[in-house]
């Protein structure tokens, strides 16, 4: 089976990637460990095949990102709501790494572990009548990255892909803060991103297609003019 | 974690090499066929024939002859050797200098021809160019940076390409036009056609060893930083999450599913299909490990040892009888493309039947009716892990070897009351959701009788709608479990025996008709006897069962006939025969139909049976349009095949387009299958005014 979109998760190490993606895939938040090299995941979505890959964050693997990344149609960058610098590292040693991204890859930002510094990420998105997920033990964080913080990086991104804010998806749209831990806005994040960058694949294939000719539908360029007859 | 994939054979010994010569070691292998090539430290080559034996405890060892031992004269160690059993070659690398050697007397070739100036070499196994007596060789030089393409044939050599490299180049790997290099700080991918160049990743390989191996079309596998295993495709990209090797990797191989790693201790195997780790043997002092043609050979200083995967059936018993379903299932899915379809079903099948016992037996009721299902599971063996459910009339016999391990189930639950409750009530599900499938098919009997009686055990609910709708439940048997089970469902058991009692002797009589295919008879019977238009109709409907349209059809007329017999024409068998066209439309032969009923019958009366009609040979109608434009896609799909082979199509401005004449004044034209050429505005008007004519003419014959 050959996936027909590729979508990277990337971020400094601890910022919770693996987590993410286990809440998304297995419902449930496991202790994971410290991803080696990369894991790669499959998802049916109607009748799209996404493939999505858990990267390492771990400096030692930094130069497989490049390769990982090469034609990737979507790029999580993921930071850790209580750590600025994991927000920091986004921009400085992962941005570099989406060069070999497809050209019309979209972004997103997510700061994950809101769940330490926000209540309202106590509760698993769309289940509000469930009681809040066990978090005892883990003291309120302060909050280091905001949303606006996320939004000027994603502002920074786009100058950085020399693309103009006007011709792609708002910052608003494509900045997130997740829990792994409690479930919190993890599903709106992937199928949001799955709903926004199909219609970007299947632009680029019906383009591959139009270099045939339909000699039923074929009308000479003569033909199309309107004449002053008409 | 571990199943046992592989066997560590020893294959040559080290008394057939070296005896006690403790300075004597070997320096490389090769294996083509039965032929086993092992180079030395001291120049030397030595044949072996490698012959498997299996022994009478199913134990696999090898037997090994030696055939030829040659010393190359160079008092250098034979750094590299490669089969090239098309040219009756072997390559031979010694003393930076690659020669030819025949391969079965291992003496060099007359010629002397040679390639001089070698630090390491490849054999392309997917060349571009066809030609089966050549070899492609990529050669890193001895000259800084330089890569260099040869062709080796029988006693000669050709260089067709040099090309340099950004950095020095250490391992090589040749694939089609791909060359895969590990560079001193990273590899990279080289299209040495159009010189192209893909960076893959860093790698620092002045610190650690590189791996470049080929492991399938445009595939690549590489030793990566932090004992990765990587996987590369030639256009850069990562198709396969990274296996995760120690960090003193110092081979691997690939023996599809798994990936073989050596180190200085062991030898790893991981699953190219889930990344996990499956095994560990011990093996110290290895120093070799490559594969050949899918046969993995390891060797230490002084011996050679073969790494033996253990059939796949028994991989997936170990795995199955460790419970581990969901890795039994992987491997099986994922040895799809190594066997033929039809052994790849019955084993799947059997494995999903298995994994679905297993799972049952841990009551994870959902992932083993899902097994069940996709393992298309007689559904009989399931019953007969239920004590008295199947019918005491049924054949069945569970098959062999067992699918599970359980008794019944009291032994699968330890007579644990809830268990068999939740175990019955999932019996219940699954049933009804099959009884009506294919899956039944065959043993509707048996399926319908137990549904039956675990429902009357279970006061269930749905007892009267299984009894009063079409069902298959035999009397004999479910009659006395209605009477144990002595609840409101008294009742059932009335409509059943009472039904027997009354009309017994003729439908035994009916029933006998029908197995001698006589159904006029039977019908008959029904119809004037017994007076059971419903059951009239059943009947056409169950002894057609299975058997192709025109015999349903056949049934029906004949019973339509019985009740239009003029020699008993009466105003109920009228309306009989009227009902019966009308609810069973699409069985009847409009056509006959319409010649058989009387002129003074209403269209409304009729009316649902032409609506039905009119519908069913719409859809059929349809149907064969559909599969008339399928069979012309694919005569286009061949045609367009066809023309692909052709090749070159020759168009300049002295050709003139065959439909207007004129001549061609830009490159895109239409090309009809028999290899003329038109404007594409012509082919386009030609395209419209045919299908307005509705027929096709050869544009040939337009001239």
């Amino acid at each position: 089976m050959k996936p027909d979109v590729k979508l990277v998760l990337l971020g400094d190490m601890n910022v919770g990637k693996t987590s993410l993606l286990h809440r998304y895939t297995e419902r449930k938040f496991t202790n994971t460990i410290s991803t080696i090299g990369g894991a790669f995941f499959l998802k049916q979505w109607g009748p799209h095949n996404i493939s999505i890959w858990d990267t390492a964050g771990r400096e030692q693997f930094h130069g497989l990102g490049s390769m990982y990344c090469r034609g990737a149609d979507a790029v999580i960058l993921t930071y850790d709501v209580t750590n600025w610098q994991s927000l920091a590292e986004l921009e400085d040693r992962f941005l570099a790494v989406t060069d070999t991204a497809k050209p019309d890859c979209i972004f997103a930002i997510v700061g994950n572990k809101a769940d330490l510094t926000d209540d309202c990420a106590l509760f698993k998105e769309a289940e509000g009548d469930e009681s809040p997920v066990q978090t005892k033990g883990s003291p309120r964080l302060r909050k280091q990255v905001h949303t606006e913080d996320a939004v000027a990086l994603y502002k920074r991104i786009l100058k950085y892909k020399m693309l103009e804010e006007k011709d792609c998806l708002p910052a608003e749209k494509m900045c997130f803060e997740t829990s792994a831990k409690t479930g919190y806005n993890v599903d709106t994040l992937f199928e949001s991103l799955f709903d926004m960058v199909v219609p970007v694949i299947l632009k680029n294939r019906n383009e591959g297609f139009s270099q045939t000719v339909d000699l039923t539908e074929y009308n000479d360029g003569k033909r199309t003019r309107p004449g002053c007859c008409v | 974690m571990s199943v046992k994939a592989f066997e560590l054979v020893p294959a040559v010994e080290r008394a057939l090499l070296m005896g006690d010569k403790a300075r004597i070691n070997i320096e490389c292998i090769e294996c083509c066929g039965k032929n086993l090539y092992v180079g030395t430290n001291d120049c030397f080559i030595y044949h072996f024939l490698l012959e498997e034996k299996t022994t009478s405890k199913e134990k696999l060892t090898f037997s090994v002859q030696k055939q030829q031992h040659k010393y190359l004269g160079l008092k250098k160690p034979v750094s590299e050797l490669k089969a090239a059993s098309a040219l009756n070659r072997l390559i031979v690398l010694c003393d930076n200098t690659i020669m030819l050697v025949n391969m079965l007397n291992l003496d060099p070739v007359q010629s002397g021809a040679k390639i001089k100036g070698v630090v390491t070499f490849t054999v392309n196994e997917n060349p571009v160019n066809g030609d089966p007596f050549s070899v492609e060789l990529g050669v890193i030089s001895v000259k800084r940076r330089t890569i260099q393409i040869y062709m080796v044939y029988e006693d000669r050599v050709q260089i067709v390409k040099e090309l340099a490299t950004p950095e020095q180049p250490s391992a090589v790997c040749l694939d089609g036009y791909f060359l895969c290099l590990a560079l001193t700080t990273q590899y990279i991918i080289v299209n040495y056609s159009t010189g192209a160049s893909q960076d893959l990743f860093p790698f620092d390989t002045e610190e650690k060893k590189p791996i470049v191996k080929r492991i399938g079309r445009e595939e690549f596998l590489l030793a990566g930083p932090g004992g990765l295993g990587m996987f590369a495709t030639a256009a850069g990209i990562s198709q396969r999450a990274p296996v995760h090797w120690s960090e003193n990797v110092i081979g691997a191989a690939i023996c599809f599913p798994y990936v073989v790693a050596l180190d200085e201790g062991f030898v790893t195997v991981h699953s190219m299909l889930d990344q996990q780790l499956k095994q560990t043997l011990p093996f110290r002092d290895g120093h070799i490990m490559q594969d050949f043609e899918g046969k993995v050979i390891l060797a230490t200083m002084k011996e050679v040892y073969v790494l033996v995967p253990l059939p796949l059936e028994r991989q997936l018993l170990d795995l199955l009888a460790s419970q581990r379903v969901e890795e039994a299932i992987v491997l099986v899915e994922g040895a799809q493309r190594n066997i033929p379809k039809e052994k790849f079903l019955v084993m799947y099948r059997r494995i999903l039947q298995q994994a679905g016992f297993i799972q049952f037996g841990q009551l994870q009721f959902l992932e083993a009716k899902d097994s069940f299902s996709k393992g298309q599971l007689d559904a009989r063996e399931l019953i007969s892990l239920y004590p008295l459910l199947l019918p005491s009339t049924s054949t069945f016999t569970r098959s062999h070897p067992p699918l599970h391990e359980f008794a019944d189930l009291n032994h699968l639950t330890q007579g644990d009351q809830e268990k068999i409750t939740k175990c019955k009530r999932f019996l219940i599900n699954y049933l009804k959701e099959i009884r009506s499938t294919e899956v039944a098919n065959g043993y509707k009997e048996d399926v319908d009788t137990a549904l039956l009686k675990l429902y009357a055990e279970a006061d269930h609910e749905s007892l009267l709608d299984l009894l009063v709708s079409e069902n298959f439940c035999l009397l004999v048997d479910s009659a006395p479990w209605l009477e144990k089970h002595k609840n409101l469902f008294i009742v059932c058991s009335d409509i059943l025996t009472g039904k027997i009692k009354d009309t017994n002797l003729n439908l035994e009589c009916a029933i006998l008709y029908g197995k001698l295919e006589e159904h006029d008879k039977a019908l008959h019977i029904l119809v004037h006897q017994l007076k059971d238009f419903q059951a009239a109709e059943d009947y056409c409907l169950w002894n057609s069962e299975g058997r192709d349209l025109s015999y349903r059809q056949r049934l029906f007329h004949m019973l339509l006939a019985v009740y239009m017999d003029p020699a008993v024409a009466n105003d109920t068998l009228v309306m009989a025969a009227v009902d019966l066209l009308n609810t069973n439309a699409e069985v009847f032969d409009a056509v006959r139909v319409l010649r058989l009923v009387p002129g003074n019958w209403s269209i409304q009366l009729l009316c649902p049976f032409l609506r039905g009609a009119m519908r069913e040979n719409m859809h059929s109608k349809r149907m064969s349009q559909v599969a008339l434009g399928l069979a012309k896609s694919e005569n286009a799909i061949y045609k367009h095949e066809k023309l692909k082979y052709k090749g070159l199509i020759n168009l300049s401005e002295k050709k003139g387009c065959q439909l207007c004449h004129n001549t061609f004044s830009e490159p895109e034209c239409v090309c009809y299958p028999n290899g003329i050429l038109v404007h594409i505005h012509c082919a386009a008007k030609r395209n419209r005014d045919s299908a307005s004519k509705q027929h096709f003419t050869n544009p040939s014959n337009h001239t």
